[in-house]
């Protein structure tokens, strides 16, 4: 066998033995860089773009929101202040106060969760802050019509599936490229 | 009398088939391995692997769960396939695979369906049948990724036999014999097979890789060129049969390969009479060796990349050839001298 051969050999076995070896070294010692999702979940940052909704009280019906959204996932939908000062559905308004003075009519912004993007745009641009922002982002619906909610169902926020998780903020390491520590 | 004895004859062959070395010890194994090959591959590769079938016991269940999404899966025919082949391929390639297991003896003292001397010359045989059926489901499926798989399987095929029947010729020299049992006794009077040879022990492994299609030659299933090899246009129970095949070929050879190279039954010889200690010791000791070696098989996959084609064929005529022929050089010096 001629001295490149001898050497080609070498290295073969060599590599070869080398990878087994790696291999063999994250068998024993596993180095997971994967989060266990649901038992453990990311710490998100207090400005993080989640889901949202609306202050009933707050939102004067300008439709600003309506006109900045990119994706034209918000759209105005037709109330009335009632007396508490919370809005009403048109119809039951009407009924309600019909002998009183004639009420006020208004609008509130609804969402389409399967159009919005969250680039929070309308909280920017909202002139009396009334967007309430929220950090829950992992939330799938069942049916399409959940992606569309009435105004009732999208003034409260939908339930954080991790609440109960572990929370872990990820860290970088020379050794594991990425480490989670639990969050203070 | 000679009826009972015949009765006898036949329960206890139908118990060597279906219950122990078997078909049910089999698939037991097989569940087990898949399970542990998910787990490996993962634990190697920084994530979990299968993990939320049974959470509580790492997700062990997965196997038994997809075995039963196969199960009641809707099995489809395509239109074009050739429809008695694609149905009876399949069935035949499990057979066969299973097959070699009849002439494989898990102790001294367990016999099997044909009392032959020539044990070993049957099961490596009946080991190169099943890639004539892989190569009928290629043909038979109409779509081309299965003809292509399947070609790739006739390429390597040709290229690995005549190497796994190098390096069990190599042992056969060595052993004076072609029955197990005289092979396993000489082991245990001299040295295990591995020690004695351990080119073909290599030749062997490498070739048991081959031909289940293990990494890193995952060539006939490589699901990134291939969809799914020969299996693309199987759904149901017909996949799960076609995915079972090889970890059954893997688990012949692994028997195979404890027989003939890591000693069979050895520290647990079976010299004692008796139904646990003379029948299934032994037996139990032959499943563990080969269930070791069929997880160090099975690790591969989280170490190595795939061949290409035309590499596998050129390591095939080029190196792994001239290598069982020294073993079967070294054997011939061994034989010579011992």
């Amino acid at each position: 066998m001629s001295d490149k051969g001898k050497r080609k050999l070498r290295g073969n076995i060599e590599g070869n033995a080398r990878a087994l070896a790696t291999g063999f070294k994250y068998l024993v010692e596993p180095n997971r860089m994967t989060l266990d999702y649901p038992v453990e979940s990311m710490k998100l940052a207090p400005n993080y773009r989640g889901f949202f909704t609306v202050d009933d009280k707050k939102c004067i019906g300008c439709s600003m929101c309506e006109m900045v959204c990119p994706p034209e996932a918000i759209t105005m939908i037709p109330r009335v202040i009632s007396t508490t000062g919370y809005t009403l559905p048109v119809q039951q308004g009407a009924t309600q106060e019909a002998g009183a003075k004639p009420a006020k009519k208004t609008k509130r912004p609804v969402v389409n969760w399967g159009r919005c993007i969250y680039c929070y745009f309308c909280f920017d641009i909202c002139p009396v802050d009334a967007f309430v922002s929220s950090n829950i982002h992992d939330l799938a619906f069942y049916n399409d019509a959940d992606y569309r909610p009435s105004y009732e169902e999208y003034l409260k926020l939908p339930e954080d599936p991790v609440k109960k998780s572990k929370k872990v903020i990820p860290k970088p390491d020379i050794k594991r490229g990425i480490k989670y520590e639990p969050a203070p | 009398m000679g009826i009972l004895l015949l009765i006898i004859w036949l329960i206890q062959d139908l118990l060597y088939l279906i219950v122990f070395p078997g078909l049910i010890v089999a698939m037991v194994l097989v569940i087990l391995l898949i399970y542990l090959e998910r787990k490996i591959a993962a634990k190697v590769q920084m994530r979990f692997g299968p993990l939320y079938v049974s959470r509580k016991v790492g997700g062990a269940l997965q196997s038994i769960s997809d075995l039963l999404r196969f199960s009641f899966q809707e099995f489809i025919l395509p239109v074009g396939s050739d429809s008695i082949a694609f149905l009876m391929a399949p069935g035949f390639m499990f057979a066969f695979a299973m097959m070699p297991l009849i002439f494989i003896p898990v102790g001294p003292y367990y016999s099997y369906l044909f009392p032959s001397t020539l044990t070993i010359l049957f099961s490596v045989a009946l080991i190169t049948i099943t890639p004539i059926y892989a190569i009928i489901v290629g043909w038979a499926s109409d779509n081309k990724f299965s003809f292509i798989g399947s070609l790739r399987e006739a390429l390597l095929v040709i290229s690995y036999e005549i190497p796994l029947l190098l390096s069990v010729i190599a042992m056969v020299i060595v052993y004076k014999t072609l029955n197990y049992i005289p092979a396993v006794a000489f082991q245990e009077t001299h040295l295990p097979g591995i020690i004695l040879n351990p080119i073909a022990a290599l030749v062997f492994i490498i070739v048991a890789i081959r031909s289940t299609g293990r990494f890193p030659f995952d060539i006939t299933e490589a699901d990134s060129e291939l969809v799914m090899g020969l299996y693309t246009e199987y759904s149901a129970l017909f996949f799960g049969i076609g995915m079972a095949t090889p970890y059954i070929e893997l688990y012949a050879l692994s028997l195979i390969f404890s027989l003939l190279f890591l000693g069979g039954w050895w520290p647990a010889s079976g010299h004692a009479t008796g139904l646990l200690a003379g029948l299934f010791m032994p037996g139990v000791m032959v499943i563990i060796k080969a269930f070791i070696v069929m997880i160090v098989l099975v690790f591969l996959r989280a170490v190595y990349p795939r061949y290409r084609v035309d590499q596998a064929i050129r390591s095939g005529w080029e190196r792994i050839i001239y290598l069982g022929i020294i073993a079967v050089i070294i054997s011939i010096l061994e034989a010579i001298i011992i």
